[in-house]
């Protein structure tokens, strides 16, 4: 009893400290290249947790979140550039919108299950990208909406930021994550986690003990499209530009789940843990590192044919590192990097005991 | 009218073509119960091939299938042997990941090979036509596209239902342990399996390759396509996927006309949401549990 209750203090303990030094972060940090990263880790987070309440918790995987991250992206975009209304308004407005989109999805994809229900999925956000396409007087089509002016933020008259930085981008986000992952230990510590727990484990067994399993699930997809489409919202607001392909793709879904799969499903730091694997590594690629790294230890001159190729080409192919990744997750640690490290630390307990 | 026969004639040309990249996934879903989200970047590589052997060595994209079929077949074996054939009993979702990632690599390889320039195959009849009479005309490697689609897919019902290993394939399809009692190597008919799928989704890629633009992600596309034909016609049903392929070249073809081109695709999938609902079996399946 007590020993746990030590280790719940220490976590708390820690947990704050890791939260304040991120809260100190932009106060010594001024390179805004190293806030870009720490935001697109907190946006990867934000992406991955969401998922995570749906496909890790209870069990549907869904391919098709790009239609809740799309769908916030594009409505608080889209009220910004045509109807001048601040983004701090626009994402209620997507996360209502996405409720009602979740609703009509569940209430299509929930009917069925495993390999359809992927595919129902899949099929239902490409019906949201296409349409994207294809309503131009709407969605201004494939050219995307551009509108990187935000109007300043202002509390009482006294402009409290102006988004000239980084750093209030910085705190939003660093605001979102820690709203998600705490929404996530509040589902996982409730009856809720635990409903779709069962639903996950065992379908038909959740259903003969009473739970409703179409209610829950419906519950479960909302709160996950819901945070989905605030982290479309931020990178909509942050890039200052959305079209189909970069928030609506098949790509984005594929992304979102990856985080996750990667770190490790249902748990509540896998994708945490997935984030700081995958957006280093494809940021790593993105901006040639490799290919630099390459070059200085001397396996690759930079004038060589080769050096040449990977220099123009490496940065265009992190999606391979992707690809790579999933195959080598799915086939060597298929439960993610925290079941790797669970089963890791439950054989060294066996051995000393 | 003419607009009508036009579009039937064009849309049962196309869907020749997509019947042979169905055929492909529902064999392999057949046999193995994996849905293959490979496929597309499988008929890719398959296109490129295609536009290597031409612009290397100068043969013609439809002779051409004689070396892409057996290649993409090496090629769909090796893939079951080392990737697929290690998770045929995990999870549906484990498997549907495997696959994606598969192909992310197959389309990122080829673009670090190729770069991601948009690559037109253009042979002598890539833009004739052949008058029919009556105001329509017929694409002519549409045309012959469709032929050989006709031949191969004619010489994959003679396979499966008069060879010994034809038969094999479809008793490992209908119970993979019972077919495992009767002295079937259901893991060679596994890789047959993969392997016969990949070389359908290869043969279509060089068949379309005369028409279609050549890209690292065209396989998307196709992936999608793959899905809704096998849906359409019920997952692992051949005759179903033959079908299934003829309905899709139709319903794109008549909705680019009749309402457009742009969303051709939203009434595709459209189509392929409402038959998930209301006969998920599919046209010819049977319901599984």
């Amino acid at each position: 009893m007590n020993k746990t209750l030590l280790k719940t203090i220490l976590k708390a303990v820690l947990g704050l400290i890791i939260l304040a030094f991120l809260l100190a972060i932009p106060r010594f940090v001024e390179s805004p290249y190293a806030l870009h990263m720490m935001i697109l880790l907190f946006l990867s987070v934000m992406m991955g947790q969401s998922w995570n309440i749906l496909g890790g918790y209870a069990g549907q995987h869904s391919v098709g979140h790009a239609a809740y991250f799309g769908v916030g992206a594009y409505t608080t975009m889209m009220l910004m550039h045509s109807k001048q209304i601040p983004p701090w308004i626009g994402v209620w407005a997507g996360m209502a919108l996405v409720i009602v989109v979740a609703l009509a999805i569940g209430s299509i994809c929930f009917r069925l299950r495993g390999p359809y229900f992927v595919l129902a999925s899949i099929a239902v956000a490409e019906i949201l990208r296409l349409s994207a396409i294809n309503l131009t007087t709407l969605t201004n089509g494939a050219e995307g909406i551009l509108a990187t002016e935000l109007p300043a933020f202002k509390i009482g008259g006294t402009v409290v930021t102006d988004f000239l930085t980084k750093v209030p981008f910085y705190y939003i986000g660093l605001f979102l994550v820690v709203l998600t992952i705490v929404v996530t230990f509040l589902v996982q510590h409730s009856k809720l986690g635990y409903f779709f727990q069962a639903i996950r484990e065992d379908q038909d067994a959740a259903h003969s003990l009473g739970i409703s399993i179409s209610l829950y699930k419906n519950i479960a997809l909302v709160i996950s499209a819901v945070l989905t489409s605030l982290a479309g919202s931020f990178y909509g607001i942050y890039v200052g530009f959305v079209d189909p392909p970069t928030v609506l793709g098949l790509d984005v879904s594929v992304q979102i789940m990856l985080i996750c799969i990667i770190g490790g499903m249902g748990t509540l730091w896998g994708p945490v843990l997935g984030s700081l694997i995958l957006v280093p590594l494809s940021e790593a690629l993105r901006s040639n590192m490799i290919t630099e790294a390459l070059v200085k230890v001397g396996m690759v001159s930079a004038d060589s044919k080769l050096g040449l190729f990977l220099k123009e080409n490496l940065s265009h192919a992190h999606v391979l590192l992707y690809g790579i990744l999933v195959v080598l997750v799915i086939l060597f640690m298929p439960d993610g990097l925290m079941g790797f490290v669970r089963k890791l630390a439950l054989r060294r307990k066996r051995e000393a005991v | 009218m003419a607009v009508f026969l036009q579009s039937l004639i064009s849309g049962v040309l196309i869907g020749g073509v997509y019947a042979l990249i169905g055929i492909g996934l529902t064999l392999i879903f057949g046999v193995m119960r994996v849905i293959n989200f490979a496929h597309g970047d499988i008929l890719m590589v398959g296109m490129y091939l295609t536009y290597l052997i031409f612009t290397l060595l100068g043969i013609d994209p439809f002779v051409s299938v004689l070396i892409t079929f057996p290649l993409m077949f090496l090629f769909g074996g090796f893939l079951q042997k080392v990737f697929i054939n290690r998770v045929l009993n995990a999870l549906a979702q484990n498997q549907i990941l495997l696959t994606i990632g598969l192909g992310l690599i197959m389309s990122n390889t080829v673009m670090l090979i190729f770069t991601s320039d948009y690559k037109i195959l253009t042979t002598s009849y890539s833009s004739a036509s052949i008058k029919v009479g009556g105001g329509i005309s017929v694409s002519t490697p549409l045309l012959i596209s469709f032929l050989i689609t006709a031949a191969i897919t004619a010489a994959l019902y003679w396979f499966l239902l008069k060879t010994d290993t034809g038969q094999a394939i479809r008793a490992t399809a209908q119970d993979r342990e019972a077919a495992q009692l009767m002295g079937i190597n259901v893991k060679r008919m596994s890789i047959i399996a993969f392997g016969l799928g990949s070389a359908l989704a290869g043969t279509a890629g060089a068949l379309i390759s005369p028409t279609y633009y050549i890209f690292p992600q065209v396989g998307g596309i196709f992936t999608l396509k793959a899905f809704v034909i096998t849906v359409l016609g019920g997952m692992g049903s051949v005759i179903g996927a033959t079908l299934g392929g003829i309905l899709i070249g139709i319903t794109e073809s008549m909705g680019a006309v009749y309402i457009s081109s742009g969303w051709k695709d939203v009434i595709v999938f459209v189509l392929f949401l409402l038959v998930l609902l209301f006969k998920p079996s599919g046209l010819m399946g049977k319901s599984r549990t």
